[in-house]
C-alpha cells in the first residue's frame, strides 16, 4: 500500500473487496445466525445520489427466466448469467472497463502497472488516459527509461486473454504535439493488440470529472520552465513549495470540430477503434449524438461523481452533471455508452446499465483495490462485482447484461411510470 | 503477404546497388526527373530547394508520425511534406516546385503495401492564385511530357525491366478522367469493397479501381476529415475539399495529391482544430496566414512510386537506391 487514498468515496469497503474477494458482497459471515439484516441493517454505504437512491425492482413474471430454463433444462442459477459485454467494439468478460486516470502522479507509477496487469488478466478493456508522454516521454530510445505508457501497454498485452479486452489510449491537446496515437500505431509493442483489433484511441473532450478546466497535476518547481511551453503553470504556493500547477488545455471544440476530429481518427486509423469521452457538460446528449453519428464506435460520459486527478475545490464540489442526470438526458439507442462516476458494488451499476449505460467504468476504485493488492486486489475486486451482479441481473429474471433495461429500475423521478395499467 | 515485398527479402546494400534492375530504375527515374525540370521550367516554374526541418510540418496523415530531432533544446521535425513552406515561398515566386525529401515513420502494416517507404521525394509543385482545375492541368501535362520523355530517351533501360511500353503508351492515349471520391466509393460498394463514405479512399481499394482503370484518372472532393488541414473546403459544398488524386492504371495506385488550399487565417485555426491539434505549434506560418499568403492551388508526386509505374516494378523500394521500408532497419 502506497498512502493511497480517496476521501469521500467508499474506501474501506473497496479496500475490503480487494482483500476478501466475493464474500465482500455479504455481511460478515461470522453475524451469520445471530443478527437480523434488513434496509440499511449494515449501513454499507450512505446514499449519494439519485443512482444510490433509486432501486432495482424484479418482477414476478419472468418470460427470460422461462427462455433460459427451457435453453438449460434446470432452473437457471445466478450463475448462469452472462456477464460478456461488448465494450466500444471490444469482448470484454465482464461489463466493466478500467476508466482514464486523471493525469496525477499517482497511476504514472507501479500502481498504473498493476491495474493494467491485473486489467488485461481479466480480459476488461483499460483505458490509459492523457498527458502521459509530453510529461514523461514514451521510452523507445535505449537510454530512456521506459514510459509508464509503454509499460502499461505491455503488461496488459501480456497478461489478456485471447480475444478479451483492449487497450484505450487517450491524446489530449498536449498529447498531440507529442503525436501519441502516431507513435502508439507504429510502435512494435503495439502491434500485437493492433492485430488482434484490441487497439482502441479515445479522443477526450474536455475534462473528464470536472467540465471547463484541463487536466492538472502538481509537477517540480524546475520542471516549471520546461513544461511552460506546452502547459499553463501557475505558481500558486509559497516560494519554499516545491510544487507549481501544471494545467492543461481543455480544448476548444464546436460540434463541426468533434465531428472532423472522429472522423479524422476513423481516416488516420482504420484499425483501431474510436472512443469519446465526453465530460458531465449541461449539452452532453448532444455531444454524444454528433460523436456517434460520425462514426464514434463508444462514447463514455464520467459524471460529475467520478474523477481521480488534482482539480480546484469549486469544480470539485460545484461544476457538472450528476451521472444519474446525464443518464436521464443521454439517448444511447444502439449505441455503445459507458459511464463512470463513483462505481464501487454491483447495484449502481446494474442501475447504470438499466438507465441506458453499456457497461460502467472502475477508477478510484480500480487504483484503490489495486493499492490494497497489486497482485489480486483489483481481480478480487472484480469477483465480487460479478457476484453481486449476476445475483442482481438474475434477481430481476435476466441472464444477458444487454437484457437489463428500463424497466428493472424505479428512481423518484420516474414514479409510477414503469407500472403497467391494472386492465392491461 | 508477398515475402518478395517484404523487408525480410530486401537485398543486401551491395546487391541492390550493383544490380543492373537498380541501375536502370535510378536511370528512368534520372529522365523523369529531367524531364519534369525541362516542362516546369518551360512553364514558368521556379525550382527552389526544399527544407529538411522545421517546427512543425505537415500533419501527420493515416497514422504516421513525425521524426522529432532535438533541435538547440527545441523539439523540430524533419519534413514530412513541404506543404506549409510551399504555401510560404509564393511569397517571393508565383510558380515554384521542389523535388523534396521527406520522412514519413509508416505505420508497420504498410510494409506490404508495395508503395510505401518511410524515407521518399515528392516533386511538389504550388502556383499562386492557382485553381484546383488548373493544378490539375499542370499535372497531367507534367506526367504525360514525363512519360513520353523517358520513352524516348530510356529505351533500353525499359527493356531491361521488361516494362511493357504499350501500358506506358496508352497514358498518351486519352485525356485523363475524372471521378469524385463518392463515384469511386460507390464503385467500390457495387463490386463488394466496404470502403467508407468519409474516409480516404483505403490502400486495398485503391489498388481495385486502379487495376480496374484502362487511363490514368483523377478522384476529386474528397471528404473533409479525410485530409490535412490546408486543403480548402468547397464553398458551394461544405464537407467536400477542393482536392484531388492522380490514379495511375494498372494497380500502381496514387501518384500524387493535391488541392487549392485554405489560406484564410480564421479558416485555418478552424481546421487546424478540427484535426486535433494546437494552433500555437503553427505560429511562423499562422503569423504569415495573418498577415496574408496568396491563395494557390498545387500538388505532391511521388517520385519513387511515379518511377515504380514508369519502370513497371513490382514494389516502389526498387525505384530507389537505399529503400527504406516501415519496421526495418536499412542504411
Amino acid at each position: 500500500m502506497s498512502g493511497l487514498t480517496a476521501p469521500g468515496f467508499p474506501e474501506r469497503q473497496v479496500r475490503a473487496r480487494a482483500r476478501h474477494g466475493a464474500a465482500a458482497a455479504f455481511p460478515e459471515s461470522e453475524d451469520y445466525g445471530t443478527t437480523l439484516y434488513g434496509e440499511h441493517g449494515e449501513a454499507s454505504a450512505r446514499p449519494e445520489d439519485a443512482i444510490d437512491r433509486a432501486r432495482l425492482v424484479p418482477p414476478v413474471f419472468v418470460p427470460h427466466r422461462m427462455e433460459k430454463m427451457i435453453d438449460l433444462g434446470r432452473e437457471p442459477v445466478c450463475g448462469d448469467v452472462d456477464l460478456t459485454t461488448t465494450i466500444g467494439g471490444f469482448r470484454s468478460a465482464f461489463p466493466f472497463f478500467v476508466a482514464a486516470f486523471g493525469s496525477t502522479r499517482v497511476a504514472s507509477g507501479d500502481l498504473g502497472e498493476a491495474v493494467a496487469r491485473q486489467a488485461g488478466g481479466l480480459g476488461i478493456p483499460m483505458v490509459i488516459g492523457e498527458n502521459i508522454v509530453p510529461v514523461s516521454g514514451y521510452g523507445r530510445m535505449a537510454e530512456e527509461k521506459e514510459s509508464s505508457l509503454l509499460r502499461r501497454i505491455t503488461e496488459y498485452a501480456s497478461a489478456a486473454p485471447d480475444g478479451f479486452g483492449g487497450v484505450v489510449v487517450q491524446q489530449s491537446t498536449e498529447d498531440a504535439d507529442a503525436e501519441v496515437w502516431n507513435l502508439v500505431y507504429s510502435d512494435p509493442s503495439a502491434a500485437p493488440l493492433l492485430e488482434s483489433g484490441r487497439l482502441a484511441f479515445e479522443l477526450k473532450v474536455g475534462q473528464g470529472a470536472k467540465p471547463g478546466v484541463g487536466g492538472m497535476t502538481l509537477v517540480p518547481r524546475k520542471r516549471a520552465t520546461e513544461l511552460s511551453s506546452q502547459y499553463d503553470v501557475l505558481d500558486i504556493y509559497e516560494p519554499a513549495e516545491d510544487s507549481v500547477l501544471r494545467c492543461s488545455s481543455p480544448g476548444t471544440f464546436t460540434e463541426e470540430i468533434l465531428r472532423q476530429q472522429i472522423r479524422l481518427m476513423r481516416n488516420n486509423y482504420p484499425r483501431c477503434r474510436v472512443w469519446v469521452k465526453l465530460p458531465p457538460s449541461r449539452d452532453v446528449h448532444l455531444a454524444a449524438a454528433v460523436a456517434w453519428a460520425a462514426g464514434a464506435d463508444s462514447v463514455t460520459v464520467d459524471g460529475a461523481e467520478g474523477g481521480t486527478g488534482w482539480a480546484p475545490r469549486a469544480f470539485l464540489d460545484h461544476v457538472g452533471l450528476p451521472l444519474a442526470e446525464c443518464l436521464q438526458r443521454l439517448d444511447a439507442q444502439d449505441n455503445s455508452l459507458l459511464v463512470s462516476g463513483r462505481i464501487w458494488e454491483g447495484a449502481r451499476a446494474v442501475k447504470c446499465l438499466a438507465l441506458g449505460a453499456t457497461a460502467v467504468g472502475l477508477g478510484r476504485a480500480a487504483l484503490v483495490a489495486s493499492d490494497e493488492d497489486a497482485e489480486t486486489g483489483l481481480t478480487n475486486f472484480v469477483e465480487c462485482l460479478a457476484l453481486e451482479m449476476r445475483l442482481l441481473i438474475s434477481s430481476l429474471g435476466k441472464y444477458r447484461v444487454a437484457e437489463v433495461g428500463a424497466e428493472d429500475i424505479w428512481t423518484e423521478a420516474r414514479s409510477g411510470e414503469a407500472f403497467v395499467p391494472r386492465n392491461g | 503477404m508477398s515475402a518478395e515485398n517484404t523487408g525480410a527479402a530486401l537485398p543486401t546494400p551491395r546487391a541492390h546497388l550493383t544490380s543492373e534492375r537498380t541501375r536502370a530504375a535510378l536511370l528512368v527515374q534520372n529522365r523523369f526527373l529531367a524531364g519534369a525540370r525541362d516542362f516546369l521550367t518551360g512553364e514558368g516554374f521556379t525550382e527552389l530547394l526544399p527544407p529538411t526541418i522545421g517546427p512543425v510540418t505537415d500533419p501527420g496523415a493515416r497514422g504516421a508520425k513525425q521524426v522529432d530531432i532535438d533541435y538547440y533544446g527545441h523539439r523540430y521535425k524533419l519534413m514530412t511534406s513541404g506543404i506549409l513552406y510551399k504555401q510560404a515561398s509564393l511569397l517571393s515566386f508565383p510558380k515554384i516546385f521542389h523535388v523534396a525529401p521527406n520522412v514519413r515513420l509508416e505505420p508497420l502494416e504498410t510494409a506490404v503495401t508495395h508503395r510505401h517507404l518511410t524515407e521518399f521525394h515528392q516533386l511538389d509543385v504550388e502556383i499562386a492564385g492557382g485553381s484546383r482545375e488548373e493544378a490539375m492541368r499542370v499535372a497531367e501535362e507534367l506526367t504525360r511530357h514525363c512519360v513520353e520523355h523517358v520513352l524516348s530517351t530510356a529505351q533500353r533501360e525499359l527493356e531491361i525491366l521488361g516494362r511493357d511500353v504499350d501500358g506506358l503508351k496508352r497514358v498518351l492515349d486519352a485525356p485523363y478522367g475524372r471521378m469524385k471520391h463518392a463515384q469511386a466509393v460507390a464503385q467500390l460498394a457495387g463490386g463488394g469493397y466496404g470502403q467508407d463514405e468519409n474516409t480516404e479512399i483505403e490502400w486495398e481499394g485503391e489498388e481495385i479501381i486502379s487495376k480496374a482503370a484502362e487511363h490514368p484518372f483523377f478522384i476529386t472532393d474528397y471528404p473533409k476529415g479525410s485530409r490535412g488541414f490546408y486543403d480548402k473546403e468547397s464553398a458551394e459544398e461544405p464537407g467536400v475539399l477542393r482536392n484531388f488524386d492522380l490514379i495511375f492504371p494498372g494497380g500502381f495506385g496514387e501518384m500524387m495529391s493535391g488541392s487549392e488550399r485554405e489560406s484564410d487565417y480564421r479558416n485555418l485555426m478552424m481546421r487546424i482544430r478540427e484535426t486535433g491539434e494546437n494552433p500555437a505549434k503553427y505560429e511562423w506560418y499562422l503569423t504569415l496566414a495573418r498577415e496574408g499568403i496568396p491563395s494557390s492551388a498545387g500538388f505532391g508526386l511521388g517520385v519513387e512510386r511515379f518511377t515504380r509505374f514508369l519502370g513497371g516494378l513490382d514494389a516502389v523500394w526498387q525505384a530507389t537506391a537505399y529503400p527504406k521500408l516501415p519496421g526495418e532497419l536499412r542504411p
